[in-house]
């Protein structure tokens, strides 16, 4: 077993208390309007979040991180590109919180400078970056870093839309199994992206983001 | 990919720098192309300086070359604001045709720009069309920025970058239709790329910050991109980008509004801010570009008005 195998479980543990239950990152806007309704409309949904938003920003900003590129300026990409604010304010909510749970559990010198950076207002504190800072200071390759972010964020969004919908247990672990797949594809799809594609939006997602700030009555802040 | 991270992630910077140098001079033999573009032929160039004088802003640096040009100012009213109308008398863009505008609004300055017909990009074998754009705003400067649709035909793969630098006192409005496109069976989504970029920097005495990026990639080869989370099931997409010190979550509301009125899908949401001055975002999904057209004009109209005292835009193209 590689030396990171346990620390990872943990990082990616949906207990880990990063405030995920209270997201569903504009899937609570379809809901509503009985666009998802059941498991197979929200495997459709599942489905374009981590192959479009997931791919794009989260992905592609660890990566960027583990090929070196500075941690300010992606953290700077990710407050612009992120543009509902809803899902830029969720990120930075559950990056903080790791930013602090990893400053206790995981610390490493590349955190510290992360957490530095945060705390001094230079940065605002993305849930991709400190996630990739961790899981590459404890030496875990890129392409496992990717597969364990996207299929933790997967694993959220789902229990959540089990509770929200709601969905039996078995249907969440049928809906887990059928994003394997797509989780399988980015991580192989995310390498071979440029630096134009970061970002790069998707127009349902993202105005389905938008509608939640106005949404009546809702189960989770994005 | 390198550790400098402003060559990786910014590969416009250089260009962008190039084209904020104040250039005033009308230059009489065609200049070379910069490095940046020296790998394409350059199709169209097209140069405005925006000054004002006595409230009445004007060209105090006009350049073209190649198959962008420019109509005549006019003013639509008494708001001193110019108005011009770009022309690209080919008529569309064709493959590994690049179209490059340099637009700046010195400080105070007020400039309405927008095309004279759609843009249409026809079937690009072998490279794709491209249209880049750099933007600076000044102190106080304005621009309004409302092109017509976008058309990509079959086949057609398009690039548009537009480059904004602007100080936490200036005001932009871009508005923006993108059409489904078509080819002769009928079938909508037939092209092969489209990327639409959008950054939008704030620049302070502390220096240069990205306030926001808009970035859109269709490309419909690679999958599914009529239904959930993408189209969601409509053909036309429109976005409204703007950027003020007045913007704020009460005008955020005010717009989502508007919007309610016209059968469209549609969102709004604040950006970050930097030193005073906030983006805000509208995004549509319609079935036409005529319903988008007048839920992106009741926004505009509702700015022109609170924010400047003018009727609602009229453009009578011919």
């Amino acid at each position: 077993m590689s030396g990171y195998q346990l620390a990872l479980q943990q990082l990616t543990d949906s207990a880990l208390p990063t405030g995920a239950f209270a997201h569903s990152l504009g899937f609570e806007t379809y809901v509503d309007a009985s666009v998802i309704a059941d498991e197979a409309s929200f495997g459709v949904w599942l489905s374009a979040f981590v192959s479009q938003q997931l791919t794009y920003s989260d992905g592609l900003a660890i990566r960027f991180l583990y090929e070196g590129v500075d941690i300010g300026e992606l953290d700077a990409l990710l407050s612009a590109s992120l543009l509902p604010r809803q899902v830029r304010e969720a990120s930075v909510k559950m990056g903080l919180r790791l930013l602090e749970i990893g400053g206790e559990v995981f610390p490493s010198a590349e955190l510290g400078l992360y957490r530095d950076v945060v705390t001094t207002g230079r940065a605002a504190g993305h849930q991709p970056l400190a996630f990739a800072v961790v899981a590459r200071s404890l030496g875990v390759p890129l392409h496992e870093a990717l597969a364990a972010y996207l299929f933790a964020t997967a694993t959220s969004l789902t229990q959540n839309a089990v509770r929200a919908i709601p969905l039996g247990q078995n249907a969440g672990q049928r809906l887990l199994r059928q994003a394997a797949a797509d989780v399988a594809a980015a991580v192989e799809r995310i390498p071979h992206l440029t630096p134009d594609d970061f970002g790069a939006l998707s127009p349902g997602l993202e105005i389905s983001q938008m509608r939640h700030e106005r949404q009546r009555a809702r189960m989770f802040m994005s | 990919m390198t550790s400098s991270s402003s060559v990786v992630i910014s590969p416009w910077a250089a260009s962008a720098d190039e084209g904020g140098r104040a250039r005033f001079a009308v230059p009489t033999t065609p200049r070379p192309p910069s490095s940046a573009t020296a790998y394409r032929p350059v199709r169209g160039r097209l140069e405005l300086g925006i000054k004002v004088h006595n409230g009445k802003s004007f060209a105090a640096r006009q350049f073209h070359e190649g198959a962008l040009r420019v109509l005549r100012p006019h003013y639509l009213d008494d708001s001193g604001q110019v108005c011009y109308v770009v022309v690209n008398p080919g008529g569309a863009y064709l493959g590994a045709d690049l179209f490059d505008l340099d637009i700046e609004v010195q400080d105070d300055a007020d400039l309405l720009l927008t095309t004279q017909s759609a843009t249409k990009v026809y079937r690009t074998p072998e490279a794709f069309a491209e249209q880049r754009m750099v933007v600076r705003l000044g102190e106080r400067a304005r621009l309004e920025l409302v092109p017509d649709q976008l058309i990509a035909y079959r086949e057609a793969s398009y690039r548009q970058r537009t480059h904004v630098t602007l100080r936490p006192s200036s005001s932009l409005v871009m508005a923006e239709v993108v059409t489904p496109g078509w080819s002769p069976d009928g079938a909508a989504f037939q092209y092969e790329e489209l990327r639409l970029r959008n950054e939008i920097h704030v620049e302070t005495n502390a220096g240069r910050q990205l306030l926001a990026l808009d970035n859109l990639l269709i490309r419909p080869p690679s999958g599914d991109v009529t239904g959930v989370g993408f189209m969601e099931g409509f053909s036309h997409l429109g976005s409204l980008i703007v950027v003020d010190p007045r913007v704020d979550q009460a005008l955020a509301d005010e717009l989502h509004r508007a919007t309610s009125q016209r059968d469209a899908l549609a969102g709004v949401s604040l950006s970050r801010s930097i030193d005073g001055t906030t983006g805000l975002v509208l995004r549509a999904l319609s079935n036409s570009t005529g319903e988008l057209d007048l839920l992106l004009g009741a926004c505009t109209a509702l700015l022109r008005e609170r924010w400047h005292g003018q009727e609602p835009l009229n453009l009578r193209k011919h």
